[in-house]
């Protein structure tokens, strides 16, 4: 399984945590107070609660359920039913490879996250998810006009809207539905990011549009 | 000494929306609970003879007597925010938008509030037909909110937060107590976790509070 | 296998509220049925015109849908004097029935979950208290809890050390004693009554008799059901869905005791249904 691109760096903020999936593995990525970022199986050990509706205390994550802390290593720091209980090493989550590079955060299941390599610096423009197979997406990114020009293809994931290069990273979560991340050429004006950012409505409604509907 | 009366269910975002708007404000009311369900109290002739569209909430100040929610939260700004920033009315452009995110909020009340009282209640509503009307209504929430971002902004109209944000925030923050989760709206629950962030903030269930806004030795 | 024994059961499939609105379609175990009204007077067939045997008990009407059903458990305090009965309604989970029941015997969640009501930070230690099955009733008890609550119940003024007594005398029921404000001798009663649709998913009735004379009706279902909707936030969000009941997945404490218990017994009874076993 490769490293697949999860969401943006600027929506995960210090001491904030998000749900992802990769290759139907539900995951929980969070970023402790130091600024660092984890991505674990999102599943607390102790009931099954996920971890993604958990909170951030410092440089842990603390299950929603019954407070049980568990601090970057995986290992459980903290269990509020028993306060003078130092909790045994054999408490503790799952961790992912996980790494940050050019705005995206990409989660390895296998191993040590291995970012897309991108040929030149892009800004991250949003992420969202489509009811669409990857194969959808992309067929309706070929036929999907940007203020009157038609997307080319040019590298793996990129492509050239006239002056404008656009990357369409993809990470799917199931035969039809797709996470697709977004970033664009860098010193765009707002105008054209609003613009941008509407083109993948259009962009999803048609890659929707064109399946069979079957989920 | 009470500003105001509201009759209120406990499990109703509508309640809630104006239960927030009070907190926020630091307006004193008293509650009176109605048995919405399972009572349908609010179907009672007394009920029916205050509020004829036989909804909930309701408020009451003196004679005055709301019925629609959009317009307790303008009520609340106007009668109780001195800097004019909850509800900046007569601003020509701030205005505006904030009604039309009233409008918004009332379509969201009508997918994404129908949804959840089907999931959780059993409404009886076509449930493929809200939630699918709600998912639409949160991908438009979404679009609009990432604008804001782009721009640098937090709230959704202006430099600070309005009746805009209050009136929109609880269908989209129980959206997955009827399946619908925001793992594909980032600006949603980033924009969630900054109206959850504000001081005053008060809980409703399937909503939870920022526990690691709380320090473990704090007192309650 | 695992329906045959949930089979016979009795299970609460209405109660008077929603009767009163016209019948009920719903659904048992798998099957579907329709509960008509009155409520003195009901009837639950299935879609095939199939009529099931019916009681009405703790304000809710009962059916079994087994040819050999064990006999719904008694809860004697229902029928003491000067309580105030309170049928709270029915609430949908997507979870399994012996999740929502396992999730109701918990008290070191209550800090978290039902924060500045049932529990509070920094007050999370949960002492040892005592769980066991009670060989003569069948059933799992647990005893000799305290707790303490901002909020223990509408009739409490402020913050009470509360004392808990929990108990389940069927796998998709249980009962809770606690602490009575206004009556320190008495205890009053929490129950969940919980309606297996499937094994991934139920209906759940909670109910009360309490000892209140002075707040109203509305007031005090509305206490429960505010408790129990931060519960259904948790509820929908455990993996694996069924209960695991091989200690392999999940790691319990000391404060899991009635956990511990409670899954032990599902084991032992064969009471499969909505759980996770080597064998299911």
């Amino acid at each position: 399984m490769p490293s697949m691109p999860v969401g943006l760096s600027r929506d995960l903020p210090p001491k904030r945590v998000m749900r992802a999936s990769v290759g139907g593995q539900d995951i929980v990525v969070w970023r402790a107070s130091n600024g660092d970022i984890a991505a674990w199986d999102n599943r607390c050990p102790h009931r099954g609660m996920a971890l993604s509706h958990g909170f951030v205390r410092g440089n842990a994550l603390a299950c929603l359920y019954h407070g049980w802390h568990y601090e970057q290593s995986g290992r459980c720091s903290y269990i509020p039913a028993h306060p003078d209980l130092d909790p045994p090493a054999t408490i503790h989550t799952t961790r992912f490879g996980v790494t940050e590079r050019d705005g995206v955060i990409w989660v390895d299941t296998s191993g040590t996250a291995k970012p897309g390599m991108l040929t030149e610096s892009l800004d991250a423009l949003r992420s969202l998810i489509a009811e669409a197979s990857e194969t959808a997406v992309v067929a309706a990114c070929l036929r999907t006009p940007f203020e009157g020009t038609m997307p080319r293809p040019s590298d793996s994931s990129l492509y050239a809207l006239g002056t404008i290069r656009l990357a369409l990273l993809m990470n799917p979560l199931g035969p039809s539905r797709t996470q697709v991340t977004v970033l664009t050429s860098t010193g765009l004006s707002l105008q054209t990011r609003h613009a941008l950012s509407r083109w993948c409505e259009t962009l999803r409604r048609n890659a929707e549009a064109s399946g069979t509907g079957d989920a | 000494m009470s500003d105001f009366t509201l009759y209120t269910y406990v499990l109703s975002a509508s309640c809630y929306k104006v239960r927030l708007m009070a907190a926020l404000l630091g307006v004193p009311y008293d509650s009176v609970a109605v048995n919405f369900y399972p009572g349908f109290e609010h179907r009672s002739e007394a009920m029916l003879a205050l509020n004829p569209s036989g909804t909930l909430p309701i408020l009451r100040a003196g004679d005055l007597v709301l019925t629609e929610t959009q317009a307790m939260l303008g009520w609340l700004a106007t009668n109780h925010d001195r800097t004019g920033r909850w509800y900046p009315a007569a601003d020509p452009v701030l205005g505006p938008q904030v009604l039309q995110w009233l409008g918004f909020a009332a379509r969201l009340t009508g997918s994404a509030g129908l949804a959840r009282l089907h999931a959780i209640l059993d409404w009886p509503v076509d449930g493929e037909a809200v939630r699918k009307a709600a998912l639409k209504d949160l991908r438009e929430l979404e679009l609009l909110l990432t604008d804001r971002v782009l721009a640098g902004r937090t709230w959704l109209v202006g430099d600070h937060p309005t009746i805009a944000d209050i009136a929109c925030f609880p269908h989209a923050a129980l959206s997955p107590d009827a399946g619908l989760e925001h793992d594909g709206f980032p600006a949603i629950r980033n924009w969630l976790y900054a109206v959850r962030s504000l001081p005053g903030f008060v809980t409703m269930p399937g909503i939870h509070e920022l526990l690691e806004l709380r320090e473990p030795a704090d007192p309650q | 296998m695992s329906l045959l024994y949930a089979s016979n059961d009795w299970y609460p499939v209405a109660d008077a509220a929603c009767l009163a609105r016209g019948p009920r379609k719903t659904r048992l175990l798998g099957t579907d049925l329709e509960v008509l009204g009155p409520f003195d007077d009901p009837v639950v067939t299935d879609m095939g015109g199939r009529r099931f045997p019916v009681q009405v008990r703790y304000d809710h009407l009962w059916t079994t849908i087994g040819d050999d059903p064990r006999p719904l458990f008694d809860i004697p305090e229902a029928d003491e004097p000067g309580r105030r009965h309170v049928p709270c309604g029915v609430v949908r989970v997507k979870c399994s029935p012996l999740r929502a029941v396992e999730n109701f015997l918990d008290i070191a969640h209550f800090p978290f979950v039902h924060t500045g009501i049932l529990g509070a930070e920094p007050h999370t230690e949960v002492a040892t208290y005592k769980a066991e099955i009670r060989e003569d009733a069948d059933e799992v008890w647990a005893t000799n809890i305290s707790f303490y609550q901002p909020q223990a119940a509408k009739s409490a003024a402020g913050g009470i050390t509360t004392r808990y007594e929990y108990r389940v005398p069927a796998p998709t029921a249980a009962v809770l004693y606690k602490t009575c404000p206004p009556r320190p001798k008495a205890m009053d009663v929490i129950a969940i009554f919980v309606q297996p649709r499937s094994e991934t998913d139920c209906d759940v009735w909670p109910w009360m008799a309490l000892y209140d004379d002075t707040t109203g009706f509305a007031d005090l279902a509305q206490f429960q059901q505010e408790i129990f909707l931060q519960d259904r936030s948790i509820l929908e969000n455990q993996r694996p869905v069924k209960l695991p009941l091989d200690p392999k997945l999940e790691i319990p404490t000391r404060a899991d005791l009635t956990s511990i218990a409670y899954r032990r017994w599902l084991k032992r009874r064969g009471a499969y249904y909505g759980a996770l076993t080597d064998q299911t």
